[in-house]
């Protein structure tokens, strides 16, 4: 069907379905699937291939269709302008990490946690006399906020950038953006008796703990976070012991109370712990335990020690109870918001079958309790997300792409069929839904963005070195620790942080902004025309195809003080680099990407759309990920949020396809 | 002020801490200000290390 008469049948079906339907339909019931990162051509593929019988059975019945992803497709960004209706410039979130201009460190963007602000002292202990406090930083109304007003009941599970839960659904659990127990993203602990291999390595998202085996026992040490309670800083502690098996390949492990056999190359069940504060009080966490080996070297892995969802020592939903009754009625289960460990991969303290047995865990955790959540779903909103999909991708597309730098034949083809099974075990989840649902109910499934390999990486702070717009203290130096520690801000004019952002060194606004507020912009104009010109010496291709000014590409302008002043759309395959994301500047300007993490998507957003298939058409047309809550309020008979967000992506070759 | 060593506040700041000391259910305005300084300079004591924030920031795995 040509493009021009599909949107023809669609307006039209629309239009027959909004003046048969009835105003706040509360009792409507509608499935809102999540899968962060599915690939709009990698999903086509699969589906004429006949991989995915769901999605197929589902678009022939329905639409399956491209998804316009937000500037930059991060994910943070993309979840915020779906929940919103908004662009960045609503929302305030611009990429994994902004940065404070007053003190110029960078942050995690998508919350902040203060300790408690008064405090009562007595010797060494400090008594809190008030809770801490965790803040989401996502601004905007959330779209199940207005269902909820109209009487609809909504359910909002892992929803990412929503950590804290904003507490306007009926009920949420946070996602993405939750950390673990001692505030990060996930921090896992190593414990060896053969510290060898990580000699001399800065081990990134985790840490390596020297230990020896005497008489059969190991000792080691969990570290939690700062003792509120002490008026010294210092970290929370928790001992625990591991009983080696004599004779055969498996040990007893024992924290507290809590003892757990495992042999040699499983995983335990979730372990409770507790830091004991002060004598009345203690944190309550939780880890799986390891074992990798116990002969001739003892390895242990410790996952990052998660927030307990029976006890849980932040909000992680709401009501509060939710967490608990999901632990107590599915087992606990990863907490932390992505919890798939690629860090344990890409520090090589895992290998890729272990990376692949945990990211299973962590995935077959999520869609156990989406199975018993659907049975129980009658009426209203169902939202869940699903991230195993992208995490995997990202560590393992490189295996079904021999073009990639980092591609071995020998090693990698053993693997191609990873990311297609875990684009089959998202077909399995819609195949049980529509299974399982009640009739009349409308299942929406959609992606944040899309992917692709991650070929080329891009020192942005290299580049505006070469290009005279950021100078350095010592050029010759071997050892940069990053965070912008080889910058002389004096001759700086503009810095790049994060994944796409670019920041003019602004008088006023940065800590020691240099650039007069009137050239700001003639500045921009200089480096985007630069950028844009740039050519990859390797391909031959330009490596920046698209650069949005955020003062110009954003309708919505709340946030625009916090925003950088650019967002580069890297071409497809190419990359902002990690040395440059925190404020390094290496020697080149783009060098082959040889990491583990091999795919992804923070790039050009049109190079990256993700998909979204419905069960039948809705009665607002859908183009982004900015207008799709606005198309699910009308659904429910609501006022949806002020259009916007356009995408034309069939202008862009992504050809849209209807009911077959 | 703060025993022998005196700290020179602007007339009109002082107003303000006085008036909202009070609303703010401190006992005098040097209480207020006690506790004002104390909880920035707990900021600034906290602050973690560039490596403790490098390290927060490298969990996420599009970092490395």
């Amino acid at each position: 069907m040509r493009a021009g008469r599909f949107w023809a049948a669609t307006i039209f079906v629309a239009l027959a379905f909004a003046i048969s339907s009835n105003a706040k339909d509360s009792k409507r019931a509608m499935i809102v699937l999540g899968f962060d990162g599915m690939d709009y051509q990698m999903t086509r593929k699969l589906m004429s291939e006949g991989r995915m019988p769901n999605f197929s059975r589902l678009a022939s019945q329905g639409i399956f269709q491209p998804l316009g992803t937000s500037i930059p497709p991060q994910s943070p960004v993309a979840w915020s302008n779906f929940i919103t209706g908004m662009d960045a410039g609503g929302h305030g979130i611009f990429d994994f990490i902004h940065r404070d201009p007053k003190t110029m460190i960078p942050y995690l963007s998508t919350s902040r946690t203060a300790g408690s602000e008064k405090t009562f002292k007595v010797g060494k202990w400090q008594i809190p006399l008030s809770g801490g406090k965790v803040e989401l930083l996502r601004h905007g109304q959330a779209f199940w906020e207005r269902l909820e007003k109209a009487g609809v009941h909504t359910k909002i599970m892992r929803m990412p950038a929503n950590f804290p839960p904003s507490g306007t659904a009926s009920s949420e659990l946070s996602g993405m953006g939750t950390p673990d127990i001692i505030g990060t993203y996930g921090t896992f602990a190593f414990f060896t008796s053969n510290r060898a291999p990580f000699e001399g390595k800065r081990i990134s998202g985790g840490k390596v703990y020297d230990v020896q085996v005497r008489d059969g026992v190991v000792t080691g040490t969990l570290i939690g976070p700062t003792n509120p309670f002490l008026q010294e800083k210092k970290k929370l502690e928790r001992e625990f012991n591991v009983y080696v098996d004599p004779v055969n390949p498996a040990a007893k492990i024992v924290v507290g109370d809590e003892e757990r056999v495992v042999q040699v190359g499983e995983f335990t069940d979730w372990v409770p712990m507790q830091f004991d504060m002060i004598k009345t009080q203690k944190l309550h966490g939780m880890c799986r335990f390891y074992l990798k080996q116990v002969r001739p070297d003892f390895m242990l892995y410790v996952s990052p020690i998660n927030i307990d969802p029976i006890q849980p020592a932040l909000p992680i939903s709401t009501p509060e109870e939710l967490s608990k009754e999901i632990g107590e009625s599915s087992g606990r289960f990863y907490t932390q918001g992505m919890p798939e460990d690629t860090k344990a991969l890409s520090e090589g303290v895992f290998t890729r079958d272990e990376f692949l047995k945990q990211a299973q865990i962590a995935g077959d955790e999520i869609i156990r309790q989406y199975e018993k959540e659907l049975q129980r779903f009658e009426d209203g909103l169902l939202f869940y997300y699903f991230g195993n999909n992208d995490q995997v991708d990202h560590m393992m597309w490189r295996t079904c792409d021999p073009t990639h730098p980092a591609y071995v034949a020998a090693v990698d083809s053993a693997y191609a069929n990873v990311v297609p099974e875990i684009y089959e075990k998202m077909d399995a989840v819609v195949g049980y839904t529509l299974e399982h649902m009640k009739p009349g109910t409308t299942l929406l499934v959609m992606s944040d963005h899309g992917f692709t390999s991650w070929k080329r990486a891009f020192h942005l702070n290299s580049w505006l070195r070469d290009h005279g717009y950021l100078a350095v203290v010592d050029p010759n130096r071997e050892d940069d620790p990053g965070l912008y520690a080889n910058v002389d801000w004096t001759r700086t004019v503009a810095y790049g942080l994060g994944l796409n952002g670019l920041y003019i060194n602004l008088r006023g606004r940065e800590k020691w902004g240099i650039v007069n507020p009137a050239d700001r912009d003639s500045l921009l104009e200089d480096i985007s025309k630069k950028l844009l010109e740039t050519i990859d010496p390797e391909t031959g291709a330009p490596a920046i195809t698209k650069v949005y000014r955020t003062d110009k590409v954003y309708e919505h302008k709340e946030y625009l003080d916090i925003a950088p002043d650019i967002i580069v759309g890297y071409a497809k395959g190419t990359r902002g680099s990690n040395e440059s994301a925190l404020g390094e500047i290496p020697k080149e300007e783009i060098v082959d990407n040889h990491e583990e993490w091999s795919g992804d998507h923070c790039m050009d957003h049109e190079a990256v759309p993700g998909i979204l298939l419905m069960s039948q058409p809705l009665q607002k047309r859908v183009t982004s990920l900015q207008n799709l809550a606005s198309a699910i309020l009308t659904e429910f008979g609501v006022q949806g949020f002020q259009e916007g967000g356009e995408a034309n992506l069939e202008a862009l070759g992504y050809v849209t396809r209807g009911t077959k | 002020m703060f025993g022998g060593d005196r700290i020179k506040i602007d007339k009109d700041l002082l107003e303000k801490i006085k008036k909202y000391a009070k609303v703010a259910g401190y006992s005098s305005p040097e209480e207020f200000v006690k506790h004002a300084l104390e909880k920035e300079l707990a900021l600034l004591e906290d602050a973690d290390s560039e490596e403790e924030i490098k390290k927060r920031l490298q969990g996420l795995g599009y970092i490395s």
